[in-house]
């Protein structure tokens, strides 16, 4: 008898333990975060405050190794249940079957509704499935010095033309420079601003047509023919076109919403921006997409899934969005924005219209990650001609 | 008396003698199965995976070429520039150390007020992370904010700022320049070990004989030095070669390829660009270059130390 109360006991302890076991459950999550004031700790706090039995293990990742150890860990087995994505990867990892659908999750959310319209669509996989929860965007725009262009009488430029005119006035080396170039890594997107809107097109043939040749040629020109461009460009990257912007090294450069809470800090009221200049017969420029997806090997999707849809929702999505200084993908959290001066959301509004997202191709991730930056700097430093250039990358894009 | 008769002393010596010419393999067993185990295995893995098609990101897709990715290596001109650039940066950086150490010992070996203190700060530059150099010298090297440009242009040695590490003839040196300032304590202290080893006799012994202060460097201090120089080259030559992470965070092989040396050459194409058969293949075929230069080495200078 006394036997048999012993196993009852032992059974319920052990049931007991089984049952806390499978409440308990960890979520590991990857993010990068460059702002150093970080509200992870409190989201967190709170995420768990609402759900008793989920920890989240939050990991703020350096972003120049981001996708790196990303992709490593994923092949390694060790990837984090769910992490901060960006849709330029998004073809790899679905290449891999490293991701999760989302779609039946985001149908039966109540955030869904909140959700800025068409994200989702912008946001689908190249095989057409939802994997990526939208959880902030920007879009790059041009940022300009108003005191100085007052000082040369000159309008902020709207076409090609005026944006080289412009920055040939303003150029007074080696103090000033008109326009700063980041031909280091993560350049492409200025780049794109004046070449993929005359034509070039990542794909076959995309690259070596004519017009994008020419588009190419002209902007290596502002560098070495203008001089309009500081000669450290091949080598500069986010920190030195901002570092030289805010020290009036250069009157223009090209960056997106999330630097302005600093440019404005340095500058004051002596920055503005408008949507990037036209180019020949278009505009283009690049959106610039967060997303958050979960992994397909994670064994906590449920508690993942809370936890990234926590972030998705209004009030978290805005307190998310203050640490990275870009726009909440909410229509709760839009209404009452106060996160930025009013100028910047306008120029970013405004470009919404000619926004564009790279296709999604895993050459596209080469060309982002490596291939762009290697030949860009030959082509500024003068190993190749821009035509080189042209067709070299298009080796990539060749089917 | 036949040799089946053995006597039970005799049984009891050859078992003893079996066991002592066992015991030091067996004392040796676990320091040789470890090293199998996480430097060899990774190695011959290495080598086997330089021989597939394998693409981290594609893993279905993987195929055996063979020596396929040494073929595409060899006419892959990136792979010539790196190899040059990985000459260039072991042939300069590592004669400079040694050269700018050699000077700090002899400096730090005579005595003047504060020497205690002046021998613990030039180790700085070894002890900082290279991370942090490499972002140091970054901004330091910076044509629109960083301070060496500013000096130059107010000493006007230059007219309008360089751009040290967007210009494609200047970036290695540059970074050269950097490896330099954080190698060269290393061989400072060592060479100041081997400095005090040298008894002062013969430089005493010397003088009486009236050599003058450059004989006494030539034929005392060097001979003194020499098994360490020897020894401290070699590491640093190995160490150098393989050291990535300042290239990496300065330029990250750019402009173009003009600081691309073939570890991070490797590095790049393996863990950026996820082509881990190709990437392996460079590092296989770095390996092997080394390889035959150490042993090139060990060859010589150790005879030369001996004699």
């Amino acid at each position: 008898m006394k036997f048999l109360k012993t196993l009852a006991l032992g059974a319920v302890l052990a049931a007991s333990a089984a049952f806390t076991q499978a409440q308990a459950e960890t979520v590991r999550f990857w993010y990068h975060f460059d702002n150093p004031a970080n509200p992870m700790g409190d989201l967190v706090k709170k995420f768990e405050a609402a759900n008793p039995g989920i920890t989240i293990e939050a990991e703020n990742v350096p972003w120049n190794s981001y996708y790196d150890n990303l992709y490593t860990s994923l092949v390694g087995g060790n990837a984090p249940d769910a992490a901060m994505v960006k849709l330029f990867a998004q073809p790899r990892l679905v290449e891999m079957g490293a991701l999760e659908p989302l779609a039946e999750r985001i149908d039966a959310w109540q955030g869904k509704a909140d959700l800025l319209d068409n994200l989702l669509d912008l946001n689908k996989g190249p095989d057409g499935t939802q994997y990526y929860l939208p959880i902030q965007y920007v879009v790059l725009y041009l940022y300009y010095r108003t005191d100085l262009f007052e000082a040369a009488g000159l309008q902020p430029p709207k076409t090609c033309e005026e944006f080289r005119d412009a920055a040939i006035k303003l150029t007074k080396a080696p103090e000033t420079y008109g326009f700063g170039l980041r031909g280091g890594k993560g350049g492409w997107d200025q780049w794109g601003a004046f070449v993929m809107s005359q034509g070039a097109e990542l794909k076959p043939g995309g690259l070596v047509n004519p017009e994008a040749i020419a588009a190419n040629q002209w902007l290596i020109d502002l560098f070495q023919k203008d001089k309009v461009i500081p000669p450290s460009a091949p080598n500069d990257g986010f920190q030195e076109i901002i570092a030289a912007f805010k020290s009036g090294k250069t009157a223009m450069t090209i960056h997106h919403i999330g630097s302005s809470k600093d440019l404005v800090a340095a500058l004051g009221d002596k920055v503005s921006a408008v949507p990037v200049p036209a180019c020949g017969k278009g505009r283009w420029t690049s959106y610039g997409d967060e997303s958050l997806a979960i992994f397909s090997n994670s064994e906590v999707k449920d508690a993942a899934w809370k936890w990234i849809s926590f972030l998705a929702e209004g009030e978290n999505n805005v307190a998310f969005n203050s640490a990275t200084g870009q726009m909440t993908v909410t229509k709760s959290g839009s209404a009452d924005w106060k996160l930025h001066e009013r100028r910047f959301v306008d120029a970013t509004i405004e470009s919404l219209p000619f926004a564009k997202v790279l296709p999604q191709t895993s050459a596209v991730s080469e060309f982002v990650n490596t291939a762009w930056q290697t030949h860009m700097q030959q082509a500024l430093t003068g190993q190749i001609t821009a035509a080189q250039m042209m067709e070299q990358l298009q080796t990539l894009f060749a089917e | 008396m036949s040799l089946s008769n053995t006597s039970p002393l005799q049984r009891h010596w050859v078992f003893a003698w079996r066991s002592e010419r066992l015991l030091p393999y067996l004392l040796l067993a676990p320091a040789v199965v470890v090293t199998l185990v996480i430097v060899f295995m990774p190695m011959v893995q290495a080598v086997w995976t330089s021989f597939y098609d394998l693409i981290l990101f594609k893993p279905n897709a993987s195929k055996f070429v063979g020596f396929g990715n040494y073929v595409k290596l060899f006419n892959d001109p990136v792979f010539w520039t790196a190899l040059w650039n990985t000459l260039l940066w072991i042939g300069l950086t590592v004669p400079l150390q040694m050269g700018l150490g050699l000077l700090a010992a002899l400096l730090l070996n005579r005595e003047f007020p504060w020497r205690g203190l002046a021998r613990a700060l030039i180790i700085i530059p070894w002890a900082l992370p290279s991370v942090v150099i490499a972002l140091m010298w970054r901004w330091i090297y910076d044509p629109n904010t960083g301070v060496l440009n500013d000096i130059l242009v107010y000493l006007s040695i230059v007219q309008t700022a360089v751009p040290w590490l967007a210009d494609p003839d200047v970036a290695i040196y540059a970074i050269i320049a950097t490896l330099t300032w954080q190698g060269f304590p290393f061989f400072a202290v060592m060479i100041l070990a081997g400095l005090q080893g040298i008894p002062k006799s013969q430089y005493e012994a010397a003088s009486i004989d009236g050599a003058s202060a450059w004989r006494q460097f030539i034929h005392i201090t060097l001979p003194g030095i020499a098994p360490v120089l020897a020894t401290a080259g070699l590491l640093r030559v190995i160490w150098v070669a393989n050291s990535m992470d300042v290239i990496f965070v300065m330029t990250g092989g750019g402009p173009g390829y003009a600081t691309h040396t073939l570890p991070l050459y490797a590095f790049i194409k393996a863990r950026q660009n996820l082509d881990f058969g190709y990437g392996t293949s460079i590092a296989v075929t770095f390996t092997i270059l080394l390889g035959a230069f150490v042993v090139l080495y060990l060859a010589r200078t150790m005879r030369e130390v001996e004699r």
